[in-house]
């Protein structure tokens, strides 16, 4: 009988390794070579996208915008004749879904990764840097920013930190010098990005405000939250969280009847705000968004309406992600195209080296209207407006604003 | 000796020993070429998914001697690697110590951490137990998201690429050495918790968790016993943390949330709880599982798109099913199913 147990244990092996073999094998290496004539291999791009995560309600539009714009190319003819070949998937705001989406695409041979959030963007900022990958996420951290931190990354808008200080000069303007400012935040990377440099720029200006974070519970009502930041003496309100429960608390701020104006950073500063909430509670509060929305009728936003209504909808349905998105896309395609141009491989590194040198016209879209890095910043732009949600609306209250501005 | 009717002892000794047949230590060495062919057959993402799972053999180890061996059930599992995690990072990165001492301090560290949170064990049972533990979770989690010492008020931490002395781990390598360190490991780990129930004191963790009242009457000091196991388990799940950091490269609470203290107890309930093969098998299985599930949804990606946008609820949705047939059909697991085949092998033509 042990001769059968063998027998088993032999052909037990050799479906194990028939398995590992299926798994195995090196991944085709089908990069886009020197831009010969008959050379249309697609350019593979990795996209972490969260659609059903804690931030997945605007994370669903900003991916449906890049998916709408790798569309929108390809049916062009693609970049110099290549397709973009991109595999989205969604990881549900989990890191270590993220890794491994990660890993997973640099194994199929992709020379560009498009990420998400805070979270991953940092915990990938090593990785993409040793694979040689270009990064460019939805998250809009000022370590991001700097080449000799976080080499392959790559930051379109103003940073989380930047919106934070323009909030600040805003409230102390606003306020006539003089206001208590309490900041709810994520409790995660994202929330915390610009709460100690917000701090920073109250003491470096001298500006007379007095300053308080409170992390986010993940609860049904900020009810809790408000007791506080109203024994602080709060009037102004700072967001760093994303819509849903910012508008939570201007529906709280409604329903306890205080005296408090809500200043959102991007993540909330949107339609869907206005619509959670409903366009009476979100009445009076204060948006820093450096991408316009599409009330602001940018030229930028008539590519992508005209694109989105070919297929039977409209940018005003899909919201401003939806163009966040693209236009995030659109930069890094813009880069891919460079790369092209220099001729050689298209490699990460070679799309890197062209970002480097880009300057991309976004129509007004995103920040002052142009995005461009260089070799020793990758900051792509620094202005952002402020509008204020009136009858349901977006109204600007000012353009391309900078800390400094 | 094993015969067509089973296995027989004549002397103690061969009673003890861990494999009783030529086809247990034929499959040993299948399983070792196995192991020492995968690096040169897989490819990257694929060896990334082994050393995750590498590290995940280790953390359900550890687990499995707390429940299913001590019959202690345990909610704190993310905890207690978050403590691993942790400590190991802000000892090396941050005082210069060599990582594998920081990793020995880190198994230390998490031992005691969790031996102190094992006491509410001395007089509470089951499901007061699970609470209790489920309360050493939110404790921990609650003060690595807090103490901005620990992240330097960043809410996470940077990891430097493993050096040891001169080796250094390099980039086009990276997977392939992790492999090699983290077999070692895990397989020290297995072994280690193989003889563990060997030794008396392996012994009394299960007569505690068969018939504790009993197991005082024959002279097993309890409380010692309870404390001990949830040292012992720890100290490997601060391993598995401090593996997770280095690995990784980045630590950040997100990654230990109770999410992985389920993930971890559904692993070893896959896999046979109070087994230490059991445990292997469950961290494969649960490591593999939404991998292979990636794959299938992109092979049906194609012809059913509405299945990609699903999957992490699909991912969700077949964890689930998964751990409901385990428990209504073998509740004993992975490593129960392979001995009844094994079995059935060796007695045929006869039932038993």
């Amino acid at each position: 009988m042990k001769f059968s147990t063998r027998i088993a244990a032999v052909a037990t092996t050799a479906a194990a390794a028939l398995a590992l073999s299926a798994c195995g094998g090196a991944a085709t290496d089908t990069s886009p070579g020197d831009g010969g004539s008959g050379d249309t291999a697609p350019i593979k791009i990795g996209i972490i996208a969260d659609r059903t995560g804690a931030t997945g309600d605007v994370g669903t539009p900003y991916n449906d915008g890049m998916l709408g714009y790798i569309d929108w190319i390809n049916a062009k003819g693609g970049i110099k004749g290549h397709q973009i070949d991109a595999d989205s998937n969604d990881y549900a705001y989990l890191v270590p879904r993220a890794e491994e989406l990660y890993k997973k695409y640099v194994n199929d041979g992709a020379v560009a990764i498009q990420g998400w959030g805070t979270g991953d963007s940092e915990a990938l900022r090593t990785k993409v840097a040793a694979d040689k990958l270009p990064f460019m996420s939805a998250s809009y951290a000022e370590p991001l920013t700097d080449p000799k931190q976080s080499a392959y990354n790559f930051v379109v808008a103003p940073t989380y930190s930047d919106q934070m200080r323009v909030a600040l000069n805003w409230i102390a303007k606003d306020a006539g010098g003089k206001a208590e400012v309490a900041v709810f935040h994520n409790d995660s990377p994202f929330g915390l990005a610009p709460v100690a440099d917000g701090q920073k720029w109250v003491t470096e200006k001298g500006l007379n405000l007095g300053y308080k974070a409170y992390p986010m519970p993940k609860t049904p009502n900020q009810v809790g939250l408000l007791t506080q930041a109203k024994s602080q003496g709060a009037k102004y309100i700072v967001i760093q969280n994303v819509s849903s429960p910012a508008a939570q608390v201007a529906k709280d701020i409604k329903a306890q009847g205080l005296d408090m104006k809500i200043v959102c950073l991007n993540w909330c500063s949107d339609e869907l705000f206005i619509k959670t909430a409903g366009a009476d509670n979100a009445e009076g509060h204060v948006m820093v968004q450096p991408f316009a929305p599409p009330t602001a009728e940018k030229p930028g936003h008539k590519v992508i309406d005209d694109y989105l209504k070919s297929k039977g909808s409209s940018l005003a349905d899909k919201g401003l992600h939806y163009a966040q998105g693209w236009y995030t896309m659109d930069v890094m395609a813009k880069g891919i195209e460079k790369a092209l141009d220099a001729g050689g491989e298209l490699t990460g590194e070679s799309i890197k080296k062209a970002l480097e040198s880009v300057s991309v016209d976004t129509g007004g879209v995103v920040g002052a209207g142009t995005v461009s890095f260089t070799a020793d910043s990758h900051r792509g732009s620094t202005g952002t407006g402020i509008y204020e949600v009136k009858a349901g609306q977006m109204v600007e209250l000012a353009a391309n604003q900078t800390p400094e501005s | 000796m094993a015969t067509a009717t089973g296995i027989h002892h004549r002397t103690y000794r061969s009673e003890l020993r861990l494999r009783h047949t030529k086809a247990e230590y034929f499959r040993l060495a299948l399983m070792l070429v196995l192991l020492l062919a995968a690096p040169y057959v897989l490819d990257k993402y694929w060896l990334g998914i082994a050393n995750v799972i590498l590290i995940s053999v280790i953390g359900a180890v550890g687990l499995n001697i707390l429940v299913g061996f001590t019959g202690q059930i345990s909610l704190g599992q993310g905890g207690f690697l978050a403590v691993g995690a942790f400590t190991s990072v802000i000892i090396s990165d941050r005082a210069g110590v060599p990582v594998p001492i920081s990793i020995a301090i880190a198994v230390l560290m998490t031992a005691a951490v969790g031996a102190f949170f094992g006491l509410p064990a001395l007089r509470l049972k089951g499901l007061y137990l699970a609470i209790a533990t489920l309360a050493s979770q939110e404790i921990i989690m609650f003060v690595v998201r807090r103490w901005e010492w620990l992240t330097e008020g960043k809410g996470y931490l940077e990891v430097e690429r493993l050096h040891v002395g001169g080796f250094q781990v390099e980039r086009q390598m990276f997977e392939v050495q992790w492999y090699w360190i983290l077999l070692a490991l895990a397989t020290l780990a297995v072994v280690v918790a193989r003889n563990l129930f060997r030794t008396t004191l392996g012994r009394s963790f299960m007569a505690v968790r068969d018939q504790d009242i009993a197991a005082e009457a024959i002279g097993v000091n309890i409380t010692r016993a309870k404390v001990t196991a949830f040292a012992v388990s720890s100290g490997f799940v601060g391993l598995a943390g401090a593996l997770t950091a280095h690995y990784t490269e980045t630590v950040t609470w997100e990654r230990f949330t109770l999410d992985v203290s389920v993930l971890y107890l559904a692993m070893i309930i896959v896999g046979g709880l109070g087994s230490i093969a059991g445990a292997v098998y469950g961290a494969i299985f649960m490591g593999l599982l939404p991998a292979l599930l990636t794959e299938l949804v992109d092979v049906l990606g194609s012809s059913l798109p509405s299945l990609s946008d699903q999957l992490p609820a699909l991912r969700n949705a077949v964890f689930g099913i998964a751990i409901i047939v385990f428990l209504l059909v073998e509740p004993r697991g992975l490593d129960r199913i392979w001995t009844r085949m094994k079995d059935y092998v060796r007695f045929w033509p006869f039932r038993y």
